[in-house]
């Protein structure tokens, strides 16, 4: 069991993903009890790429519903094509009798997939990701019930359809509101933190192996002081990365004060935590971490 | 697939009962769950076994942050530790109660203990442990009953701020939108098939809490600490303020994620903890400070003290007058009105009860879900 686990962590890592032990295990039972995941965690954690990563790795495609507030059935599973409803009618009506038209004109060619019904109707397994669930409205996370506990979809005039091959679901919330005890029962969850120090230099080190490894440390040291102020919005793995990518076109050897000055505005978009970090000294930020 | 054996199968049920206990929500479904991971071999290695358990037992980061400490706590209860050995832990924890020291917020508080207050607690109604908790003073739970009491305030305080999101939710949408109709029938030629509706812009509550937290408020400031911040999630627009001798606006401290965070910065940056009661001086200071910024029709103010007043009792009524001409709303949380024989007599209590809408008792945890009512009809 262990083997099959250290397996799944040396292929996110060819991917560019390092797991840690506890998230690899809930990937792995994601894959093998085919129960959806539910990942939590602060935004920039790498919940969204989890799912990438995990379709590249299986080779397979990755199908993106992106949540938003008023996300309706018609935009996410499924919508009738009226148009083309209509024209039907209208070319057939004086050959046909009302009936044939009606049952006709409800057939799954005039219907248009949206991602949900798209990932239920794919012939191999594919990740499916719902992302930030939250900002959905809770009738349509309601809806979403049948999907992750049954993998099928009820469309009143055609019925149930069920899923050929049971995709692999991801759900992200960054937990704007609180999701229902419903949608949480039928996911495996997984709560994904800031990364410890050693975890993060590894990581900024697979996705740039050119940086010198003295900026690495100073850079996750840096931001690992950051997370610990009282920040608007303290800053994700995204964050780190794009600041050392940043640093590395700069040519930057050490992190100055000079160099926080100018370039703060990727790691924080907050006008008071800029400010925050513009009145200290790198110094402090550098203080090696408790 | 591995035979489990009997004994493994009963821990395995245990610890669900367990995990059920400590207030996760778990179904048979989570159980068959579990067996089958077992059954497939992850019980065979003791980390994936744990992590296994963890992704399909917990349900919220809350469950997440708890479940490696009781997955060991209970595996090494079953394991390794002997009874007897539990046994004395728990008589020492006892011991040490009788002269309990409370640390919290970052200081120490002596609390002397009295048998008689523990067997009260003890002796509270209630048909299960979660009902008696959920009526025991919160001053009277003793250093046993506290992490229990922790677990189910942080499990009823979640179900409390769910409830409170899906009412709000089940508004009506407003009238018929024609315009928008007439819009959305075009890709039906022409047909009506859906009607938009005009949804009522929804507007949320504004709550100011203003908390005391002097000496005579310790054993309570913290639960209802906690309960603010839960209520935060539901009031976008939620200010809050602590006060003893001085006035802190501890808004701003709220901003972090973390809970223990939170409690940590409000422990650092309120000077004025456990110290007297200034109640009138600081709602003054409230007024001129931040009274035209959080006091109009729209906000409801609650104030969680004892109104036990050291200070000027004339200022203090004419404050909390002033407060309630300003406000929508304004309702005093006492966790004296909890105690038997309890009469509003104290002078401050006396003059400020004229302007509040309601006084209400905030001595246990029923008392404090049942506020839910209240500040779900203002």
């Amino acid at each position: 069991m262990k083997k099959d686990i250290d397996a799944l962590v040396k292929k996110f890592y060819e991917h560019g993903y390092i797991l840690d032990d506890a998230l690899a295990t809930s990937v792995f039972l994601l894959k093998n009890l085919g129960k959806p995941l539910l990942l939590e965690g602060d935004p920039g954690v790498g919940k969204t790429s989890l799912a990438g990563t995990l379709a590249a790795s299986l080779n397979t495609q990755m199908i993106r519903l992106q949540c938003y507030e008023g996300l309706d059935v018609g935009t996410t599973i499924y919508e009738w094509n009226y148009q083309k409803q209509l024209l039907h009618i209208k070319l057939f009506e004086q050959e046909k009798d009302k009936k044939t038209l009606g049952e006709e004109i409800f057939g799954m060619e005039y219907l248009l997939e949206r991602p949900l019904l798209r990932a239920i109707k794919s012939e191999v397994p594919v990740v499916l990701l719902i992302d930030e669930i939250d900002r959905a409205d809770e009738e349509f996370e309601a809806y979403l019930l049948e999907l992750l506990s049954d993998f099928q979809i009820s469309i009143p005039e055609l019925g149930t359809i069920r899923a050929k091959t049971k995709p692999l679901v991801i759900l992200t919330s960054n937990r704007t509101r609180e999701l229902s005890d419903a949608l949480r029962r039928r996911c495996l969850y997984h709560w994904i933190d800031f990364p410890t120090k050693t975890r993060e230099i590894d990581i900024i080190a697979r996705k740039l192996p050119e940086i010198d490894e003295v900026l690495a440390a100073q850079v996750v040291t840096f931001i690992h002081n950051l997370r610990k102020s009282s920040l608007h919005k303290p800053p994700g793995i995204a964050e780190t990365l794009d600041w050392a990518k940043t640093l590395l076109v700069l040519n930057a050897g050490n992190i100055t004060d000079e160099l926080v000055q100018n370039t703060i505005g990727c790691v924080l978009k907050h006008k008071d935590d800029v400010d925050f970090v513009r009145n200290r000294t790198v110094e402090e930020f550098l203080m090696p971490v408790s | 697939m591995v035979e489990i054996d009997k004994t493994f199968k009963e821990k395995l049920i245990d610890f669900t009962f367990y995990c059920r206990e400590r207030q996760f929500i778990l179904g048979p479904q989570d159980t068959r769950e579990a067996f089958e991971i077992a059954s497939r071999g992850y019980g065979l290695d003791r980390k994936v076994f744990q992590y296994s358990l963890k992704a399909i037992f917990c349900r919220r980061k809350e469950h997440f942050d708890r479940f490696d400490e009781m997955f060991d706590r209970f595996w090494s209860r079953y394991y390794e530790e002997n009874l007897e050995e539990r046994k004395k832990v728990i008589k020492q924890l006892r011991k040490e109660s009788e002269t309990d020291t409370l640390i919290f917020m970052g200081a120490k508080f002596n609390k002397p203990r009295k048998e008689k207050e523990e067997q009260e607690a003890r002796q509270t109604r209630g048909a299960n442990e979660s009902l008696r908790l959920r009526f025991t003073d919160f001053s009277k739970v003793d250093v046993v009953d506290r992490e229990r009491l922790e677990e189910l305030a942080e499990e009823l305080f979640h179900q409390m701020s769910m409830r409170f999101k899906r009412r709000l939710e089940s508004a009506n949408r407003g009238t018929i939108d024609v315009r928008k109709t007439i819009r959305h029938s075009l890709s039906t030629g022409g047909l009506m098939l859906d009607l938009a509706h005009k949804k009522k812009k929804k507007e949320k509550r504004k709550v100011v809490f203003l908390l005391d937290v002097s000496g005579s408020m310790d054993t309570y400031s913290y639960y209802l600490l906690r309960y603010v911040m839960v209520l935060r999630k539901y009031f976008k627009t939620l200010e809050f303020f602590t006060f003893s001798t001085h006035l802190t606006h501890v808004t701003p401290m709220l901003r972090a994620h973390n809970e223990q965070e939170v409690l940590r910065q409000v422990g650092r940056n309120v000077q004025s903890w456990s110290s007297g009661t200034k109640i009138g001086e600081c709602l003054v200071e409230f007024l001129n400070t931040y009274g035209n910024k959080f006091l109009s029709q729209k906000h409801i103010v609650v104030i969680l003290s004892d109104g036990l007043e050291t200070g000027n009792v004339t200022q203090l009524k004419e404050a909390v007058g002033t407060i309630r001409r300003k406000c929508k709303t304004l309702i005093w949380l006492n966790p004296l009105k909890g105690m038997k024989d309890y009469q509003p007599i104290q002078k401050g209590i006396v003059n400020v009860m004229p302007h509040l809408d309601a006084f209400e008792s905030a001595h246990n945890l029923d008392s404090l879900l049942k506020l839910e009512k209240l500040l779900m009809n203002v």
